[in-house]
């Protein structure tokens, strides 16, 4: 059980459900990344884990705690803090900004403004606090955003794309603010759909795909529509086509797992029904003792093979590869 | 034209000399009016922002209803309270037609649909991110509002003075219940309309006079407070 739970939740606005989750932990000194493409229910799941909005069914916990009645998400919003894509800040200075959240909480005079000024400090923003708040850039205002949040000194700290607005010198420094608020011992859940950011600076993935986690990680996802019937299908999948076996129709989501592709210089006598070629265009180390390749097929795709595989086949950035997988291997949603 | 000149300034000689009459009938237009408006304010602020902000069953009939009413028509709703404080109506044991209460009354009926109309329009303007931060820094729900609240304040504010600015100007209705008594219910629109028809129009001029300058007044109260609130 960690700090902030979610337990069988589901949540939808008019009618149409949105967010489906049966299990979500995020634990005291940890980040955790959301990741998905957009209107994947990624700021649905924040609003919902920042106790803004109620779950229509399943609950919210709070070190074990259900989150159920008003009086008990105000409580909760106490300790929680979420950042939002696009930041709101109220009328006035940077600085009365800060100064209201942390009225908010309680802070009185002096005490909030040596923790204003640090938390503006922190972000780099410390020369704006006299500032008229709606004067301010979009990658200004989301590091006061950001400032606010961290002056409260939240035991959870929820951020949907923190770094959509910064530059990559930022986004690093900003990175490093969230690791440092990781080891105060803050449970830290950002969304992102930079997947690299995601890897790199998070402990944990969760990836989704029309609001329900998805088994995959979210490389190599493809919008499709389906044709009836069921057994072996062919379709279009961006700029690939790829055969699958499955009973649905309409519009789905493939998945063409990166552990699942099969990396050769020539392509291969074998089972495999879908080939492509390509040339790769990064080669990475995933983190996990293996090598990941990012291949241009006429689309990006990732593909994780071993380090001995990668000396075996003496791939470097710029070599032509065929990438196969097998009809059963492509996931279907 | 040296007519309406001749009245116009007969007019002003009436204001600047202090008359009783024109005071009195003054002082009792601004206090039904201050009144009034409270009285509406008060329902109708509340009630425009529970509809302006909250999700209910029936809250587009109400925004509709709201919007209806903003056209009712004053001699109606004059007619209606007048049936409700006669003698033989369901109020009519208090006593209170023909009195400034009366008009209040009335004014209140025409102004609440304003306040609300005009408030849940604002509140439905202002960036649903507002609400949403409050939260997320730890609001509970009274303080959300109250944010929401202050990034309307202007917005709000002309509601009121709209609200005013109709009570004050209103005929028909503070004429039907407040039956245009000298000394007791003779309000300015009225009495500009009794001057008129009894032909000084000077006097009915002054009237309009002191109408012109206190809808002034009022808007640029509004200005300066905006001004300050911009700046």
């Amino acid at each position: 059980m960690g700090l902030l739970s979610l337990r069988d939740v589901q949540h939808g606005y008019g009618g149409r459900r949105v967010l489906a989750i049966r299990e979500l932990d995020l634990e005291r000194g940890s980040v955790a990344a959301v990741v998905g493409p957009n209107g994947s229910g990624k700021s649905t799941l924040l609003r919902l884990l920042a106790c803004v909005e109620a779950p229509a069914q399943g609950t919210v916990l709070l070190e074990g705690q259900a989150v159920r009645s008003g009086a008990d998400r105000r409580r909760a919003r106490q300790r929680i803090t979420l950042v939002e894509q696009r930041p709101f800040l109220f009328a006035g200075t940077v600085r009365e900004n800060l100064r209201y959240a942390l009225s908010l909480h309680g802070v009185p005079g002096p005490g909030a403004e040596s923790r204003l000024s640090a938390a503006l400090e922190r972000l780099g923003v410390g020369g704006l606090g006299d500032r008229n708040a709606r004067g301010l850039s979009e990658g200004e205002a989301q590091k006061v955003a950001i400032a606010r949040a961290l002056a409260l000194e939240p035991d959870a700290l929820l951020l949907d794309e923190p770094a959509s607005a910064a530059d990559p010198a930022s986004t690093g420094a900003l990175y490093r603010i969230l690791d440092e608020e990781r080891s105060r011992g803050a449970a830290l859940c950002f969304a992102s759909h930079q997947l690299e950011e995601a890897y790199r600076w998070s402990d944990r993935l969760l990836a989704l795909t029309d609001g329900q986690a998805s088994p995959v990680t979210p490389e190599n996802l493809f919008r499709t529509d389906l044709p009836p019937g069921s057994g072996t299908k062919t379709v279009r999948a961006g700029p690939l086509t790829l055969q699958v076996y499955t009973d649905k129709s309409g519009p789905a989501i493939l998945a063409l797992p990166p552990g699942d592709i099969v990396v050769s210089a020539e392509p291969l006598h074998s089972s495999a029904r879908n080939e492509f070629k390509g040339r790769i265009r990064r080669i990475s180390e995933d983190g996990r003792g293996g090598v990941t390749l990012a291949v241009d097929a006429g689309v990006d795709l990732v593909v994780r093979i071993t380090h001995a595989a990668l000396a075996e086949l003496g791939l470097t950035i710029g070599s032509p590869v065929v990438l196969s997988i097998k009809t059963m291997a492509v996931r279907v949603f | 034209m040296d007519f309406f000149a001749d009245g116009l300034r007969r007019g002003a000689q009436l204001v600047l000399g202090g008359d009783a009459e024109v005071f009195g009938i003054t002082w009792l237009s601004l206090r039904v009016a201050v009144v009034a408006t409270l009285i509406a304010c008060g329902l109708g602020v509340p009630l425009g922002f529970v509809v302006g902000t909250t999700r209910f069953w029936g809250r587009r009939a109400a925004l509709t209803a709201f919007n209806t009413l903003l056209a009712f028509p004053t001699v109606v709703v004059g007619l209606l309270i007048w049936g409700l404080l006669a003698r033989r109506g369901p109020l009519g044991g208090l006593g209170l037609l023909y009195t400034w209460v009366a008009i209040v009354m009335a004014e209140v009926v025409l102004a609440v649909p304003i306040a609300a109309a005009l408030t849940a329009a604002a509140v439905q303007g202002v960036d649903s991110r507002v609400r949403r931060t409050a939260l997320t820094l730890g609001a509970g729900t009274w303080r959300a509002h109250w944010a929401v609240a202050r990034e309307a304040r202007f917005a709000l504010m002309s509601g009121v003075m709209v609200a005013f600015g109709r009570v004050l100007a209103e005929v028909g209705a503070a004429m039907i219940v407040g039956g245009n008594i000298r000394y007791h219910t003779r309000t300015l629109t009225t009495a500009v309309a009794l001057a008129t028809s009894q032909g000084d129009f000077a006097l009915a001029m002054a009237l309009g006079l002191v109408l012109l300058a206190l809808a002034l007044t009022v808007n640029l109260l509004l200005q300066l407070f905006q001004g300050h609130g911009a700046a």
